[in-house]
């Protein structure tokens, strides 16, 4: 790799003949939570999915990171407050706005 | 009688739709539903007491989140039923960030590469592993992985800088993922490995 590429490489976008730059398995393995999550900085989405897409070795620990995700998510984002709750805090901020 | 919306406007239509979101983080500070009922009660009251101090339209969801922590914090520092040390060197393995390779998928990479033993674990065991974590990596992989909050956000409501939420995801999901593939392996959900190698 170049000065100039190690200097802007991680900042051009589309500066390859419109193709995402090619980033190594260690810098994709690094951002993969970033990945998933959405925040990724200094690198875009498109050359961090390229490399997933194109490298067997890394694409497994994509995999495993969302397999651990949609565990997560499933266990928990779908648990509700209780009605007796939602009724018992209705009550409540009804009184508090009646006591000023 | 008054109805909240006519006190506070705006309280209604802003704060309320996020109970369900409240009442799940409640109960992964808290670990029981007891304890996240009265945290909730507590975290509207207050929130609809300061009503006004809130700029509407902006982060409803966030600021419940903050203020549902901080009762949860203020709370627990006076009766000190806990007493969480976030060590930050906490990973197994004991390589920490520098690690780019989970401990978790070296041990699974020959039998399991892509994680499916996460499918086979029960809720109520995920749960419980969250509960366990120290509370400042608990909130972050709540609000990051469960409620889908942006770092920024995260970072604001914890007071802390983006790199240190970072951190604490990153330490986080990987006890959490370790507590999850011991737990796989004693089900038999997955081969237990020794230094890559398959056992048994």
């Amino acid at each position: 790799m170049g000065f100039f590429e190690k200097l802007f490489g991680s900042r051009r976008r589309g500066g390859n003949g419109g193709k995402p730059r090619e980033i190594s398995c260690e810098e994709a393995l690094r951002r993969v939570h970033e990945f998933i999550d959405g925040e990724l900085e200094d690198v875009s989405t498109a050359e961090v999915q390229a490399h997933f897409e194109q490298c067997q070795r890394c694409y497994p620990h994509l995999r495993l990171e969302q397999a651990f995700r949609e565990a997560m998510r499933r266990a928990c984002a779908d648990e509700k407050a209780p009605d007796g709750l939602r009724d018992r805090l209705e009550k409540m901020l009804a009184e508090a706005a009646e006591s000023g | 009688m008054g109805e909240p919306r006519d006190a506070k406007p705006g309280f209604a239509e802003e704060a309320l739709p996020h109970l369900d979101a409240v009442y799940r983080f409640a109960l992964r500070l808290a670990g029981s539903a007891d304890e996240a009922e009265d945290l909730v009660q507590d975290t509207f009251l207050r929130a609809f007491r300061s009503w006004d101090q809130y700029t509407q339209g902006t982060k409803a969801k966030s600021w419940l989140f903050t203020i549902c922590r901080n009762v949860f914090l203020r709370r627990r520092e006076r009766t000190q039923r806990h007493s969480e040390i976030v060590t930050e060197t906490a990973t197994r393995a004991g390589s920490g960030s520098a690690q780019v390779v989970s401990p978790v998928w070296s041990s699974v990479q020959a039998v399991d590469p892509e994680g499916e033993f996460f499918e086979s674990i029960v809720d109520e065991r995920i749960v419980d592993a969250i509960e366990e974590l120290p509370e400042e990596y608990r909130t972050a992989v709540v609000l990051s992985d469960i409620e889908g909050l942006p770092y920024a956000e995260i970072a604001e409501l914890m007071g802390v800088p983006i790199g240190t939420v970072k951190s604490r995801l990153f330490r986080g999901r990987r006890r959490l993922q370790e507590v999850l593939y011991e737990y796989a392996v004693e089900m038999g959900y997955v081969p237990a490995t020794t230094g890559g190698k398959t056992t048994g």
